[in-house]
């Protein structure tokens, strides 16, 4: 855990070309398989690049599909960054997302807009926290593996959210549809351009502050130690179970505030199926920048754009979705095949 | 009779579970954790059910489920020890390709039909009051879980073979005094392991329903891996955790079948608190400690 | 570090940039025009399912009629597909993508598409909607769906004649209105030829999980169920288990009999491809607005949208002719499954004395009658 930041200019060029060359090669691979299904790779990925990012419209969804990746990844690399291993980007996204969707709901009008929104923000971090939290704390008091623990509740808090969608939550006025009402127009995050909402900004800024709390703050210097060498951290006189619980909370706080983000930025309602399968992707996200959140951000957008391509790629090819799963597979593996590069251990 | 009826339902939907379990643990106990084996148990579901309805022979089906969840550990076993990829982030990444392609690959067997494996009951055996039903009355892939929970006991406590698989998960260093090479050991721990939770998906679609279709793993292999720790990596205890979380999904049926006016979604919260719950107990015993390699997993970042 | 700060940095102006791209146009550009069916260029059509299109259930029976409607028009129309799409905003994401690919007539085949399509339709004025099972509608969004609780009534007459035991069992994933419908229409229908009728209801969670559904079959078996109905896709691990415990079975969405050669009663099928054909038609003509399609269209028995698959032969010629009498009531309508009064299981009249609901009163169902063990919620 030597590593520093000091090690541009050439080698990373040389890395990027790398980088570069297993997605091509991915590319062929996955070309392979659809010339074998019948289909035109070459029409199919021009389409596919050309309608997400060559339109500003694709651009966007681009954009707002990997809003949620981002908060999740980077929070991944926290906990990461402390040892713990959060793989409740799931269950944290849901709890945030009911939470502040009951905020939400229970405000209504009644605040100003900036006010109302501000709440529903801190309701998710708040919601994503305590499931996080729950899950740091077994870790400390029990001795529980925390990649267990929040994976398990994953599943736990996908049945809390069908629980009140299907009841207590349920939007009288959707026909008994298991769905909340939406948030009050005032709540909805502003848009700052076509579709896109704020959420991608603060994405961003949770990003850049997470980049600086870890590399350049005392407690990110001794969330650093904890995450090398725990024992080296009790004999430095470090809190390791308080760093440990902290760096748990906010990652689950991020993950809930991209629970309230898709709420009040995107769906204004939640749904049983709300955000399901993001906590799985903005953890992939993470582990594949090796937690860093600055490399985070960009295989977040990688991850948006494989998604959000991978429908034209349905679309114009007629092949099933199952295609989309594995484009995704070949091209996650293809990166993880590259590895670190010259920063590997 | 309810009693019956719930030990009978831990073991039929436990078996699937025990086998990932199993599968599981010979992996980690050479220090290399598969997050994947929902794809492997997919893989597995898959070709079984293809070689089923292609050729009739269920004890064919076997082998060739078993080859192809090999080669998914294979894979897995490349990236992790070859490449020295983050093993959580390639056994996630091995479940959306396990997922993907045994969906894309099955499409056309959804609607087909195949007998499969039947129930065969073992005479005396299974006329023992209240558990001889639900232990003995079941289908040929059930029966050879025991077998291989046992197998995987010897295997790993009383063979120098075993002796070195978890020295390989705890000292290199022993590995190589005992002149084996830690590399390979660990590829074939993580092929057996995909193997094992590829059989666990046969039983699913062959032994248990019947049926192929897309996802039908239902996160099945994922829980196994959790369950992993409830046995203390330890095979002989794997079934303790599985067939908890089978008689807890049989037991949300019961209930529900009993008229109980509980939410259903509290009911299918069941299973999942209850490993929880297991977890937890287990983790205060301190019973059984994760393989030293594998701490390392969690804690090199 | 430098560098780092300066990735972000960079990063962030791309953001802003794409962001800026973005602000030029409001959501997707349609570029398609109308939907003039006499010009050269293929019309778009596409067709969104929350399911996979070979789950052998509600998803294969829409992806059918898809094919029908593609098979219809030819080189006319230019069909997309898009399966597995949740019913969140990402249904949104894909209905435009599609109409960015030149799609103008549209099917959001599930209910929980409905608001998602909405969203879509306001942005593209230009497009036709048509949803599948919706209450609610737009200038250029209609919905269709068939009275499949019609067919349900009819297999509870089935599974009532059948039972020994009294007891049926209803195996289906969660409490929504369209299932709960069903539920009820089973209920009554088995009541009206056999008053002592309960149905057990458990819900697995899952639209098709096989697994899961053998453990629903084992309970409701070791409960003395000798009838079992079902409401999930894929119900193909039901009938083939119910045949070979003995228990009689009703599938649903597709024909299964030959699963269960000797316990096989009948199902509720969807019989969606000329409605496809016609509504696509309609749109295609551009006479969408004022059509019966613009608005809530229901079809049943009468118009041929859904129907009972051919009886098993467990079914009596008895049996036979009672359900086919019972059909030709409803199909001349002087038999309505749901005329008052009908209580729920609490003892509330729900459904006064000799009316009739409402197509929104059916849909919007949230109550089980009298005789349906289950949790509502």
């Amino acid at each position: 855990m030597t590593v520093n930041a000091t090690i541009l200019s050439k080698p990373q060029v040389k890395n990027a070309g790398k980088l570069l060359a297993v997605l091509a090669a991915a590319a062929l691979l996955f070309a392979a398989f659809l010339l074998a299904n019948g289909a035109d790779p070459l029409a199919i990925y021009s389409n596919m690049i050309s309608s997400t990012l060559f339109t500003p419209y694709g651009i966007g969804e681009v954009l707002i599909k990997s809003t949620p990746l981002i908060l999740i990844a980077v929070g991944t690399c926290i906990s990461a960054k402390a040892g713990l291993v959060n793989v409740g980007g799931e269950g944290q996204f849901a709890i945030g997302a009911l939470f502040s969707t009951a905020a939400g709901l229970s405000i209504g009008d009644s605040l100003p807009s900036f006010m109302g929104i501000v709440v529903m923000m801190l309701a998710g971090v708040f919601g994503g926290a305590i499931w996080s939290g729950v899950a740091g704390i077994l870790k400390i008091r029990a001795n529980m593996n925390e990649t267990l623990t929040t994976l398990i509740m994953n599943y736990i808090a996908y049945q809390i959210v069908s629980y009140f969608v299907f009841n207590d939550l349920k939007d009288p006025d959707s026909f008994n549809w298991p769905q909340t009402a939406k948030i009050a127009h005032s709540l909805r995050l502003p848009r700052i351009a076509g579709k896109i909402n704020l959420g991608i900004l603060i994405a961003l800024a949770a990003a850049v502050i997470v980049w600086l709390l870890v590399r350049k703050t005392k407690w990110g210097y001794s969330l650093r130690i904890v995450g090398g060498n725990a024992n080296a951290a009790l004999h430095a006189g470090i809190n390791v179970e308080m760093v440990q619980i902290v760096a748990m909370l906010l990652s689950g706080a991020l993950a809930g505030l991209a629970g309230a983000i898709e709420i009040a930025g995107v769906e204004e309602r939640l749904r049983q199926t709300t955000g399901v399968n993001y906590g799985y992707l903005g953890f992939l996200a993470a582990w594949m920048a090796w937690n860093d959140p600055a490399v985070a951000v960009l295989t977040a957008a990688v991850i948006g754009f494989l998604s959000v391509s991978g429908n034209v790629l349905e679309i114009s090819s007629g092949l099933p979705s199952s295609a989309i799963s594995i484009l995704m597979a070949i091209v996650l593996f293809a990166i993880l095949w590259k590895g670190k590069g010259r920063k590997s251990e | 009779m309810i009693l019956e009826s719930l030990l009978a339902g831990a073991v039929q939907s436990g078996t699937s579970v025990l086998l990932t379990v199993c599968g599981e643990t010979v992996s980690e106990r050479a220090g290399v954790i598969n997050l994947g084996t929902e794809g492997c148990m997919a893989v597995g579901a898959l070709f079984a059910y293809i070689v089923c309805a292609e050729t009739g022979q269920p004890f064919l089906a076997i082998p060739v489920a078993c080859i192809a969840g090999g080669l998914m550990g294979l894979l897995h076993a490349y990236f992790v020890i070859s490449r020295k990829a983050n093993q959580l982030a390639t056994g996630l990444t091995l479940m959306f390709l396990g997922l993907g392609l045994t969906a894309f690959l099955g499409r056309n067997y959804v609607s087909v039909s195949t007998e499969g494996f039947t129930k065969l009951r073992i005479p005396f055996l299974a006329d023992i009051p209240i558990i001889g039903d639900a232990l003995f009355d079941q289908d040929p892939i059930t029966y050879l879980s025991y077998l291989i929970c046992a197998g995987m006991c010897l295997l790993l406590y009383k063979t120098r073979f075993g002796l070195i698989l978890r020295a390989t998960g705890e000292d290199e260093n022993v590995v190589y005094a005992y002149g084996a090479d830690p590399i390979r050991m660990r590829y074939l721990s993580v092929i057996m392991g995909g193997m094992l939770s590829a059989l666990g998906g046969a039983q699913l679609s062959i032994a248990y329903t019947h049926t192929w279709i897309e996802g039908m793993t239902g996160s099945r292999g994922v829980i196994g891996v959790a369950l992993v720790c409830i046995a203390a990596w330890n095979p002989a205890k794997a079934f303790i955790g599985a067939y908890i979380f089978g008689a807890a999904q049989a037991l949300q049926m019961i209930l529900q079948q009993q008229g109980l006016e509980i939410s259903s979604f509290l009911l299918m919260m069941i299973p999942y608190v209850l490993v929880l719950i297991a977890l937890f107990a287990a983790s205060i015993k301190k019973n059984g400690k994760m393989p030293a390699e594998l701490k390392k997993v969690f804690e090199a970042v | 570090m430098k560098s780092i700060i300066k990735k972000m940095a960079a990063l962030f102006t791309a953001c802003t940039m794409a962001v800026a791209a973005a602000g030029c146009s409001n959501g997707p550009a349609t570029t398609t025009a109308g939907s003039g069916g006499s010009s050269g260029s293929p019309v778009g059509v596409g067709f969104i399912f929350v399911g996979t299109k070979d789950d052998y259930g509600y998803n294969q029976a829409a992806y059918k009629a898809s094919l029908d409607v593609e098979q219809r028009f030819g080189d006319k129309i230019n069909v997309f597909r898009s399966e597995n799409i949740p019913e969140t905003s990402e249904a949104t994401r894909v209905l435009e993508q599609m109409i960015q690919q030149g799609a103008t007539v549209l099917f959001p085949t599930s209910y929980g598409h409905l608001d998602p399509a909405l969203d879509a339709a306001e942005e593209n004025p230009n497009c036709v909607f048509f949803h599948q099972g919706g209450l609610k509608t737009s200038e250029n969004l209609g919905t269709y769906f068939g009275t499949i609780w019609e067919s349900f009534y009819l297999a509870g007459i089935a599974a009532g004649s059948t039972t020994k035991s009294s007891k049926l069992g209803f195996i289906t994933s969660f409490a929504i209105p369209q299932i709960m419908l069903n539920i009820n229409a089973f209920t009554l229908g088995a009541k009206s030829v056999n008053p002592e009728i309960t149905t057990t209801v458990i819900f697995t969670g899952d639209w098709s999980d096989p697994a899961l559904q053998t453990d629903a079959v084992n309970s409701l078996a070791d409960g003395g169920c000798d009838v079992i109905a079902t409401h999930q896709d894929s119900t193909k691990t039901i009938v083939e288990l119910c045949e070979s415990k003995g228990i009689y079975v009703c599938g649903c969405h597709a024909d299964a009999g030959e699963l269960a050669p000797t316990h096989w009663l009948t199902a509720p099928v969807w019989n969606w491809s000329d409605l496809f054909v016609d509504m696509t038609q309609t749109a295609l003509d551009g006479k969408f607005k004022g059509s019966v399609y613009d608005g809530k269209y229901r079809g049943g028995l009468k118009e041929g949208v859904i129907d009972i698959a051919p009886y098993g032969s467990a079914v009596s010629a008895e049996l036979r002719e009672k359900i086919d009498t019972a059909k030709k009531q409803m199909i001349d309508g002087t038999l309505f499954a749901f005329e008052g009064e009908i209580k729920d299981r609490d003892g509330n009249v729900r459904i006064a004395a000799g009316t009739r609901p409402s197509v929104d009163e059916l849909e919007t169902c949230d109550w089980f009658v009298e005789g349906v063990i289950g949790s509502a919620n």
